[in-house]
């Protein structure tokens, strides 16, 4: 029995996410805790019925199955253990739920470390709209095409949009499931996990063959939180899983993003509250992600402004005089400085100066604006398409 | 003293009159008279029926005064299909038609100098009042014979000449002539336009998934649809295949569109009876006869008839004259058009979907959730183009949806699979007979044709689901009226979903649909993207 065998019995034997197992592991090593529980000799009271259960079970032959059928387990020390995972075991649990997995269940091409590497994980309610899908799959679009893999479960909604968005950047994509990575929950999304099984990533926590159990998401939501550089939430009611997922990225000290909705969706309800204390900054697109996400310097956003007009770039003083300028009807400069509040002098210099630019026009009424200074929004033009 | 009675139909708009033409053969000042208020177009009639009696072989009663009345008297008449009745009248005066054969017939159709048939526009709607007062053989130009077959009841014969129709009456075989040309000239360029729309299909719409759920509860409910977003972002694309979501025409939806193209005299040749949907897309600058009907002349009914149990596309809507606009609010409210012109009165069928699209500016670049937008409008020109979204029509618009452009990825997406227009078809079909079924005993055939009170009364809301709509209208997010669409919306979402009752799901389905607010995805169950 070697350590990759015995993480495999654990792993199969307890909960995933249960925080004794994971740091008596931490602790003791895999094998030692195995023999302990194999030999039943008690350790904290607790398990009392696991040395028959322990001896019932044949990693070996678990491993060779699941070689099989294309299934690898990965598990600390491997080349593919993602080293993100580790600081699962310094936090706190949430819902008694915590802390690194004995292992992972892996179905893909990709190498689960390089994925990792730079990931970002994009999660929401199943009881999205069709908004938050749109924006699920843009920035995961955007995120994978830059070569981060997005990291999310497999269910309806915003999950599902997420590595959709992925899957056409294309880009690298990874589905973290509750159940067995042989299995398809929801049913419906077979396709899409055969198709991540074959381009991409699916990792479990839970062995092969089990069915996802409303704890069993739980544990998996840290997992998301941890295998990521950063968590987008993109629209969760207040009542929801991506929440914990959220919760996760918070305690794990990685990024939290939001994406906003109307304030007057419950879909994006936990969302607002994310943002509105503190916890998680608020994104948009793809580039605000990576932004965040991305090594110190890269991916770097411009900040955003509206188009230049060339009034803009004058002096005060300049626009000062400017805006005491009649539209249409031409004016003396001394009515002008009146208006402006400045000299005869200065104003009528300035007029000069301005006028170079185009900015006013001068006859023998006097002065107007000129054509530099008829920005956008004082001359409607209302246009018909042919 | 010789009189002879012969039958024809006068027109008005879709209303079909039968008028009595008979001719009396007296003594006096030699002369033919033809009395009953009829158009030039019968008055100029008088000499091609007299050229065709004559070339036919017959004697045109000239040593007679000949009267032809047109009666009722009162009832203005226009068309040159009354030549035939005038020509056989003419020849019963004379002795050459038994009388008796006349009883029971109508006889409809234009004559040449030579004694040919020509085909003439109406032929449908004519022989359906024909059989709506009892007669039931209707003597037609040859090409028509098949339109006016398509009549319950009616014994049609088609001929080719005046003096087949003779013959006929006399009970002689068919003497030989030349084929008539039918009525449709043959167009000068072919192109691919509506078989073009036969060939759309939403198995190529990618993403949408608003935009197509909005168009399936459009369809189901026959609700009219208003479709906001920028240029080349999917409006068209969306709207034109409505059409292939609404189920074949019943054969009474069938005739009466089909008599409204036979008006319009541009009934397919080799396809009389229209069984498909219209789809119109008349362009903003159309003119008020060219949408509503009407025209110098015979009364022609417009684009929004001809979109009749079909779909009636506005593009640019915010550009149609603003008077247009304010005259669809009749047919978007009683289903049918009437114009009025001196005393004429013409009403014909326009029960269409209406689907609205607009742009967010005049310039169509403008996109609000979209910091990158190129839009060239001032605030001002945006907004003066917003003001035109209100007004009659767009009040009577159920479902508004904005479509944003698809993002370029989602065309790269392998696992992409939509739902072909078949199959939604197939909903919309089951959808449309639940809602037939509780509209049996009813004036009414689909859920948007339900008034708000019959609705209140006879297929309320539950309470939960009420008390949605109710929360909505005090915050002052939607008005009574609107509560009403979301109730009759709330319903083609049941029947949609197969559910006997709209549940909460159903109400706040039809709430998104109704305010523009992003549907929620569990609405769109069973539907792949």
């Amino acid at each position: 029995m070697n350590d990759r065998e015995a993480r495999v019995a654990l792993n199969r034997l307890g909960e995933p996410g249960d925080v004794r197992m994971s740091g008596l592991v931490a602790e003791l090593g895999a094998e030692r805790v195995y023999t302990l529980l194999r030999d039943e000799r008690e350790i904290t009271g607790i398990y009392t019925d696991v040395a028959q259960r322990l001896r019932g079970l044949d990693p070996a032959a678990d491993l060779a199955q699941a070689d099989a059928r294309g299934i690898r387990f990965v598990c600390p020390g491997d080349e593919e253990w993602p080293s993100g995972l580790d600081a699962l075991s310094g936090c706190e649990p949430i819902y008694r739920r915590g802390g690194a997995p004995l292992g992972l269940w892996v179905r893909g091409p990709l190498s689960l470390r390089e994925a990792c590497a730079r990931a970002v994980s994009v999660v929401g309610s199943r009881s999205a709209t069709t908004y938050g899908v749109d924006v699920a799959s843009a920035i995961a679009a955007h995120v994978a095409g830059q070569g981060f893999c997005v990291v999310s479960g497999a269910a309806f909604g915003i999950d599902q949009a997420a590595h959709r968005g992925a899957i056409a950047a294309p880009g690298p994509t990874m589905a973290v499931l509750a159940c067995g990575v042989d299995r398809a929950y929801p049913a419906a999304h077979r396709p899409l996990l055969d198709y991540l099984a074959d381009n991409g990533l699916v990792v479990s926590e839970v062995p092969v063959g089990c069915a996802p159990t409303r704890l069993r998401f739980l544990s998996r939501n840290r997992l998301i939180a941890a295998l990521a550089q950063g968590t987008v939430v993109v629209e969760a009611a207040v009542r929801s899983g991506a929440l914990n997922t959220a919760s996760w990225t918070v305690r794990l000290s990685r990024v939290l993003m939001g994406v906003p909705g109307p304030v007057t969706s419950a879909p994006s309800e936990g969302v607002h509250e994310l943002i509105r204390s503190g916890g998680a900054t608020l994104v948009t697109r793809g580039e605000d992600v990576l932004e965040l996400v991305a090594p110190a310097g890269e991916h770097l956003t411009a900040p955003h402004r509206g188009p230049m007009r060339p009034r803009d770039r004058l002096s005060g003083l300049d626009q000062q005089v400017l805006d005491a300028v009649p539209l249409a009807q031409a004016v003396p400069a001394h009515s002008i400085a009146r208006t402006a509040g400045l000299g005869a002098r200065v104003v009528v210099s300035t007029l000069s100066r301005l006028r170079g630019g185009g900015f006013v026009e001068h006859d023998e009424a006097g002065w107007r604006l000129g054509p530099a200074a008829l920005d956008a929004s004082l001359t409607p033009s209302p246009r018909r398409p042919a | 003293m010789s009189v002879a009675t012969t039958r024809t139909i006068s027109l008005q708009g879709a209303t079909g009159h039968l008028i009595d033409v008979q001719v009396d053969l007296s003594h006096g000042l030699v002369k033919t008279a033809l009395v009953g208020r009829a158009d030039s177009a019968i008055q100029e009639g008088r000499d091609r029926c007299r050229a065709a009696v004559t070339n036919s072989g017959y004697e045109w009663p000239a040593t007679r005064r000949v009267t032809i009345l047109l009666s009722p008297a009162d009832l203005p008449k226009r068309g040159p299909h009354f030549d035939l009745a005038i020509a056989v009248g003419i020849l019963a005066a004379i002795g050459q038609v038994p009388k008796q054969a006349l009883d029971g017939v109508v006889l409809i159709g234009e004559l040449t100098l030579d004694g040919r048939l020509r085909s003439v526009p109406g032929v449908l709607p004519m022989a359906m009042a024909a059989a709506a007062r009892g007669i039931t053989t209707a003597i037609v130009p040859e090409p028509q014979a098949d339109e006016a077959a398509l009549v319950p009841g009616m014994t049609v014969l088609g001929v080719r000449s005046l003096r087949q129709v003779t013959a006929h009456f006399r009970g002689e075989p068919l003497p030989g002539a030349p084929a008539v040309e039918p009525l449709a000239s043959a167009p000068l360029l072919s192109w691919r336009g509506e078989e073009r729309l036969a060939d759309l299909d939403l198995a190529d719409v990618i993403g949408m998934a608003d935009g197509r759920f909005a168009l399936e509860v459009t369809a189901a409910g026959g609700h009219h649809l208003m479709l906001s977003g920028p240029k080349g972002a999917g409006k068209t694309t969306l709207a034109e295949r409505l059409p292939g979501l609404l189920p074949d025409l019943t054969l009474e939806e069938a005739l009466e569109l089909s008599a409204i193209y036979s008006l319009s005299g541009d009934l397919p040749t080799g396809q009389t009876l229209i069984t498909r949907p219209p789809f119109r897309a008349p362009h903003h600058s159309a003119s008020t006869a060219s949408l509503l009907g009407g025209g110098s002349g015979r009364v022609r009914p417009g684009e929004v008839s001809r979109a009749h149990t079909g779909a009636l596309f506005l593009d640019e809507f915010p550009f149609f004259n603003a008077g247009i606009v304010e005259a669809l609010r009749q047919p978007l409210e009683s289903g049918e058009i009437t114009i009025a012109r001196g005393e004429e009165q013409a009403t014909f069928p326009a029960r269409a979907i209406v689907v609205l699209a607009c742009n967010p500016c005049p310039c169509g670049d403008y996109h609000p959730t979209d910091r990158d937008n190129r839009c060239t409008c001032t605030e001002i020109a945006r907004r003066e183009y917003r003001k035109k979204l209100s007004g009659p029509v767009v009040d009577r618009i159920d479902i508004v949806r904005h479509v944003e452009p698809v993002a370029p990825h989602a065309f790269r997406d392998p696992l992409s699979c939509p739902e072909p227009t078949r199959a939604v078809r197939s909903r919309v079909t089951e959808a449309r007979e639940r809602a037939a079924a509780r509209l049996a005993d009813t004036p009414w055939r689909v859920n948007a044709d339900v008034p708000g009170a019959a609705l209140r009364e006879r297929w309320p809301l539950s309470a939960a689901a009420a008390d949605l709509v109710e929360d909505r209208v005090y915050a002052g997010a939607l008005t009574r009226r609107g509560a009403t669409r979301v109730h009759r919306l709330a319903w083609t979402v049941a029947d949609l979903a197969g559910r006997d009752q709209p549940g909460l799901d159903d109400t706040d389905t039809a709430l998104r649909l109704r305010t523009g607010a992003p549907l929620a995805l569990s609405a769109l169950e069973r539907r792949a993207g």
